[in-house]
């Protein structure tokens, strides 16, 4: 069964590049995109046209997209009950110490600044899937 | 005084005397004679009793009756020494008949003193007048008797006084000189004699001249207009300043002060002279005092001011009138609400509870900045410093007033330059960041693409194909580690608050460690001294050591490299720490230039870097308000040093 993620991202190229770093890893992964925070936040809430979206089994967030903005984000994930036990690791091209602190005070599970090299990203991306998706006990497997 | 009986002309009307003593032949005669003078004697003032040839009383008047106590009849027929006891009454008597004429000129106006005696027996001093009377019956003598006891003792008293008057002239701390209206000296006390040299006995009727040769006897009887005493009243009081002359010739001034004294001998004049030499010179003295403080209040930078406890301006210097507008003349007596219209009459006497030493004390060398007037009504900006001064007329300040309109102006600017130089430098950090984030971004693109690319159709295109591909990837690694460096740069800002006491040993292991893989591939040996406590932000310096020591390692052409880590305390309670390294050394005239953004001094293939390292140190170091250099001989290895605070 595929692990179910839900990136949030504005870069096509980023998301190009995610997408190419899941399939190089061979991994089998149902990888599902918002573009900003407002189509975000309405797939985890299955709302409107997302009514029937999945709950994802994770989520790659960026911090900086277009409306409502990646640490909006995080804090409405969090503040949720539904929500806030889908692990979310901060992905973003910032390694501002502002932006960490943040990330962390609004219980993001990780941050996680985006490598520069294709190499390093797609290491980053295995790293990911291994620690929260295959060493990580969820939630979903529980009843 | 005894005039009745003095005067012959009056004995023409005696006719005769009364009397029942003595009952003898002669009573007669004596009764006659008595009647002749009855009237006369009955009117005179003194005791009056008339004496025959033979000594004998033969006239007697109320006076004498009452003076001594008996009964015209108890005395009449006796003799005189029954009230004047002393045997020279006799003689004087028998004087006086022998001629009338001698005795006339001899008596006149001259008393003579006996005693009396009362017929109780008690005696007082009397004073005898006699006068021959040339009768029918032969010559009689007329003696006038008065009671002197009261001038007497009026004497005594007198020579009392005088006796005292000599004490009080001795002893007084003045030479004293008491001169007559001749202007001769009559008295001089032990103080004029050491004062002037002479020997009392040189002095006593000489001329005041001899002592003060001018300005004394002028003065003492002025001139022909003024009588002694108008002249004398002038001068009573008033301390009169002379010059006094000592009997070696010598002169020193003397102030003379005059009393008049009525004497005996007449107006007698009191002078007390006192030597004012040493007031003289202090006197010299305070007026050069004075005139040396004015010069340098005329030659004083700043305006100053005068001013006295009510406030008021009492002296005002050149450089004052030149600021202020006003004329010395115009500002003097002005309330000095006029120059400094708010705060510094306030200052002055500051309230009711502070004394006005108090608040000046206070108020002494802290500068106090405050608005001046000008006459015109301008004003400017100005500091004053105040001083008091202690004057005859209380305490007066002094104010220096420094005109700070330049100072104002010059620190309005550079408060206006530093809010700039802060904005455009918090703009340049924000750029700096900004950019470098949104550089990322495309980079990140350009860079992952060109190595999927890469990755995915390396030699599946053709050899050209691969050497772009890895040109593009290379570019963009390199841009990257650029905007990185950039990034760590403008990251640079030393915050206060992490500024404290470091251990530089700590930071230097730190810097150590991170090193290690480094300093293990290239076999380098490192050495230190022990390292002392420095004022610094740790981050940071280790950051320093890190850069520093990667570079000494860095940049070597053979062998092994040996860096020595080192401190030494400057003179000024900093430190001086010590890089030092046996590489390749730098040629001095790219020793400012290696400091410098993206400055190498090597080919790319040689070193890698992008030449940020010694930006970013000098960078830190000079946020610590210390400096960074480099002394260094190409093939000589490099020494880099840089100060801190020690705290």
């Amino acid at each position: 069964m595929p692990v179910t993620v839900l990136l949030i991202e504005d870069n096509p190229g980023d998301i190009r590049l995610t997408r190419e770093a899941f399939q190089e890893s061979g991994f089998a992964v149902d990888l599902h995109v918002a573009e900003d925070g407002v189509d975000a936040m309405r797939f985890l809430r299955r709302e409107g046209i997302d009514a029937d979206a999945p709950r994802p089994d994770f989520v790659l967030l960026d911090l900086n997209l277009p409306r409502k903005d990646g640490r909006e984000v995080l804090a409405l994930i969090k503040e949720d009950p539904n929500l806030k036990t889908i692990p979310t690791v901060v992905l973003t091209t910032s390694d501002a110490e502002a932006d960490i602190v943040r990330s962390y005070q609004l219980h993001a599970n990780c941050y996680i600044s985006k490598p520069l090299e294709f190499q390093k990203f797609s290491e980053v991306v295995r790293q990911i899937y291994d620690l929260w998706l295959q060493t990580a006990t969820l939630m979903r497997n529980c009843a | 005084m005894l005039d009745a009986p003095r005067s012959s002309g009056l004995l023409e009307g005696v006719a005769s005397i009364g009397g029942t003593c003595p009952p003898t032949a002669e009573a007669t005669r004596l009764a006659r004679m008595e009647a002749r003078y009855r009237g006369l004697l009955k009117a005179a003032p003194d005791a009056m009793v008339v004496v025959n040839e033979t000594g004998e009383i033969v006239v007697v008047n109320m006076q004498a009756e009452k003076r001594f106590g008996f009964h015209r009849h108890e005395l009449l027929g006796k003799k005189m020494t029954c009230i004047i006891p002393g045997g020279s009454v006799e003689q004087l008597i028998a004087d006086c008949t022998r001629t009338a004429a001698e005795s006339m000129a001899q008596q006149i106006a001259t008393g003579i003193e006996l005693t009396g005696r009362r017929k109780d027996g008690s005696e007082f001093p009397v004073e005898i007048m006699l006068s021959p009377l040339d009768d029918a019956d032969g010559i009689l003598v007329t003696a006038a008797i008065r009671d002197i006891s009261v001038r007497k003792a009026a004497d005594a008293h007198l020579v009392q006084m005088e006796a005292r008057y000599r004490g009080l002239l001795e002893a007084a701390p003045d030479a004293m000189v008491v001169v007559n209206q001749a202007g001769e000296i009559i008295i001089v006390n032990v103080q004029a004699e050491k004062r002037f040299g002479f020997h009392r006995h040189e002095l006593l009727g000489e001329k005041m001249t001899r002592i003060i040769p001018g300005g004394f006897a002028e003065r003492l009887i002025a001139d022909g207009a003024r009588t002694a005493a108008d002249a004398l009243a002038q001068q009573i009081g008033a301390g009169i300043e002379l010059t006094g002359r000592r009997k070696d010739g010598s002169e020193f001034p003397i102030e003379i002060m005059l009393s008049p004294l009525d004497g005996a001998e007449g107006i007698l004049v009191t002078a007390a002279i006192r030597d004012i030499s040493v007031r003289k010179a202090a006197d010299a003295h305070l007026v050069r005092m004075e005139a040396r403080y004015r010069e340098l209040l005329e030659a004083a930078p700043d305006a100053m001011v005068v001013i006295n406890q009510a406030g008021l301006i009492v002296l005002m210097n050149l450089q004052a009138e030149k600021q202020f507008g006003y004329k010395r003349e115009e500002a003097i007596g002005k309330d000095v609400t006029s120059i400094i219209p708010v705060g510094f009459a306030e200052r002055l006497v500051a309230d009711g509870m502070r004394s006005a030493q108090e608040s000046v004390e206070q108020q002494i060398g802290s500068g106090i900045e405050l608005i001046a007037r000008r006459r015109d009504g301008s004003e400017f900006p100005i500091e004053i410093m105040l001083s008091p001064l202690g004057g005859e007329q209380g305490i007066l300040v002094t104010a220096a007033i420094r005109d700070i309109t330049k100072r104002k102006n010059a620190d309005a600017y550079l408060l206006r330059k530093v809010e700039e130089l802060n904005r455009s430098n918090e703009e340049l950090g924000q750029f700096a960041y900004i950019a470098s984030h949104d550089l990322q971004e495309p980079l990140r693109m350009v860079a992952s693409y060109t190595e999927l690319l890469a990755r995915r159709y390396k030699g599946k295109l053709d050899s050209d194909a691969d050497e772009f591909m890895a040109y593009a990837v290379d570019g963009a690694h390199r841009m990257q580690q650029l905007i990185k460096d950039l990034l760590t740069y403008s990251r640079v800002a030393t915050n206060e608050r992490r500024l404290r006491e470091t251990s530089s040993q700590d930071a230097l292991t730190h810097a150590l460690h991170n090193l290690r893989a480094a300093i293990a591939d290239a076999n380098a040996h490192i050495t230190s001294d022990p390292m002392p406590t420095v004022f610094a932000d740790a981050t940071q310096l280790v950051q320093v050591f890190q850069n520093l020591i990667s570079n000494a390692i860095k940049y070597q052409s053979h062998g092994a490299p040996r860096v020595h880590i080192s401190a030494a305390q400057t003179g000024t309670g900093g430190w001086i720490i010590s890089i030092q390294d046996n590489g390749l050394g730098i040629e001095k005239q790219y020793f400012e230039k290696i400091f410098g953004m993206f400055q190498r001094l090597h080919q790319r293939d040689e070193f890698s870097g992008t030449g940020i390292g010694l930006a970013v140190c000098k960078k830190i170091i000079e946020q610590h308000g210390g400096r960074i250099w480099v002394t260094s001989e190409p093939g000589e290895g490099s020494l880099f040093q840089f100060t801190l605070t020690e705290s």
